[in-house]
């Protein structure tokens, strides 16, 4: 799989087409620590105000912060508003 | 901005969410493409909101993912139609004032007449009416060209007539003729308005009885209008006035008198000045016809002094025809009195100033004013200045009087 993936990036590159499309993965855009947008989503695990979870293809995003809520949730993106403290990668 | 208004107008639930896996319902509405917005947890409870036609959606998801939803608030269009539609006799009052209003406004109610300054304004009215322009008559079935145009012709005193429409209000503007006044040519005596001393006196026509020099009262025949005619005796050659029948004529002519004038004035050397010391009592009473009903009476100070203020609340005229009915306030005002002390020369000034006045009033403006004196008077009060001012005047004192016994 991660091999697979390898060749896939390098045929991206060469071919110059965003990797995010070819690769599976989510666009994550932040607003400074207001907001947080995330593109290409695969579900929420777990939702507190201090703690989203957010499955993505790689594994699982953890957003720390105060105030946390969902303000737009749809098919493809999440919209996480209030303060963020942490963004941490969990593969 | 678009997808609130849309929101608003398919109508949104805000929900609570309680169960066992609140983040597996968000997951499943997600699948469905169910939106939610403004997700926020609150107590282990869920909060979010969603559109009115999702909502009816989620009951085989909240099934699966084993919670409980409730609606907590919902706002949109399609809750305030369901509002009006339980109350239909509102919005058949609403359309049927609003019907009601602009029949109302299309016909004319009042007739107003502006500019007469001889002739009545029921004159005009009834002239109007009877053209058509009467109160409880449709507004566009009047012509107010042709009603101008017969208020002219009708009253010959009219120069020009105008119909100006304000809402249920119809106002007829008139511009009367100026007529050329006509001359009184009536038999007349002339006889003296004041007293005084004959200065000028000149005779134009009648029969002078006075002559210059003279002192006449007020009420003297100064010329008559009775005159002798000038009959010549044939055989003696001279006037004969005794046996000549009189003759009317007007009476005209100049009779210029010496006339004084004299006024006093009175002023205090100190005044009382009330000043309101913020204390006060309102008494109110009604009055129904000639009875009075008291609703409120004032607990007055005997000792103190009070400024009385009255109010009268009428009902308007058109309530009022039958029986009175208003209401007396009276409010009592607390005054407190303090003097006002004035020299004797300031006091003196004050009083001759008002002695002036006072023969201002007297004297008329085509008088010519010879001499003006004033002086101080002696009186018995020690508080009281007084002063006597005395004006001599040479002026018109001829006055027309018809003649009656002919």
């Amino acid at each position: 799989m991660p091999s697979r993936n390898r060749g896939l990036q390098k045929l991206a590159g060469i071919l110059e087409i965003p990797q995010d499309i070819v690769l599976d993965l989510p666009r994550i855009t932040m607003l400074g620590n207001k907001q947080i947008l995330i593109e290409n989503h695969k579900g929420i695990i777990e939702y507190t105000p201090s703690l989203v979870r957010i499955k993505v293809s790689q594994g699982e995003l953890i957003i720390n912060g105060n105030n946390l809520s969902l303000s737009n949730l749809q098919i493809e993106q999440i919209l996480v508003e209030g303060t963020v403290r942490d963004v941490v990668y969990d593969i | 901005m678009t997808y609130k208004l849309s929101n608003y107008i398919y109508g949104m639930v805000r929900v609570r969410i309680r169960g066992l896996m609140p983040e597996k319902f968000v997951n499943l509405c997600i699948a469905q493409h169910i939106l939610l917005w403004d997700i926020v947890k609150r107590d282990d409870d869920l909060y979010a909101n969603m559109r009115l036609n999702d909502f009816f959606r989620i009951r085989p998801i909240t099934r699966v993912s084993q919670v409980r939803v409730r609606v907590v608030s919902y706002r949109g269009l399609p809750f305030i139609i369901k509002r009006i539609k339980r109350r239909k006799m509102m919005l058949v009052g609403a359309s049927l004032s609003f019907i009601l209003l602009n029949i109302m406004a299309s016909y004319i109610w009042f007739v107003d007449v502006k500019g007469t300054k001889q002739l009545t304004t029921e004159m005009i009215k009834e002239i109007a009416s009877q053209s058509g322009l009467k109160p409880g008559i449709v507004k566009d079935s009047v012509n107010a060209k042709q009603i101008e145009k017969t208020i002219q012709l009708n009253i010959p005193e009219i120069a020009w007539a105008g119909i100006t429409f304000t809402g249920t209000r119809a106002e007829i503007e008139i511009v009367e003729k100026t007529m050329p006044k006509q001359q009184d040519n009536a038999p007349a005596d002339i006889i003296a308005a004041k007293d005084g001393v004959i200065v000028e006196f000149i005779v134009l026509s009648g029969k002078p009885m006075v002559k210059k020099g003279d002192t006449v009262k007020k009420g003297d025949l100064l010329i008559t209008g009775v005159v002798p005619e000038q009959i010549t005796d044939n055989v003696s050659g001279q006037l004969d006035a005794a046996n000549s029948p009189p003759q009317f004529v007007k009476a005209k002519g100049i009779a210029k008198a010496r006339v004084w004038y004299e006024t006093y004035g009175e002023t205090e050397l100190a005044t009382p000045i009330y000043q309101r010391t913020g204390n006060r009592e309102v008494a109110v009473n009604i009055n129904i016809g000639s009875n009075k009903i008291s609703l409120k009476s004032a607990d007055l100070d005997p000792n103190a002094e009070f400024e009385t203020e009255v109010i009268y609340k009428k009902l308007p005229k058109w309530r009022n025809s039958g029986v009175t009915v208003e209401s007396e306030i009276n409010i009592f005002h607390e005054v407190t009195t303090s003097w006002a002390t004035r020299t004797i020369d300031e006091a003196r000034d004050d009083a001759r100033a008002k002695a002036l006045a006072a023969v201002q009033n007297l004297i008329p403006e085509t008088a010519y004013i010879l001499s003006r004196t004033s002086e101080v008077l002696d009186t018995s009060e020690p508080n009281l200045v007084r002063v006597k001012v005395s004006v001599e005047t040479i002026e018109e004192i001829g006055q027309s009087v018809v003649i009656l016994s002919q």
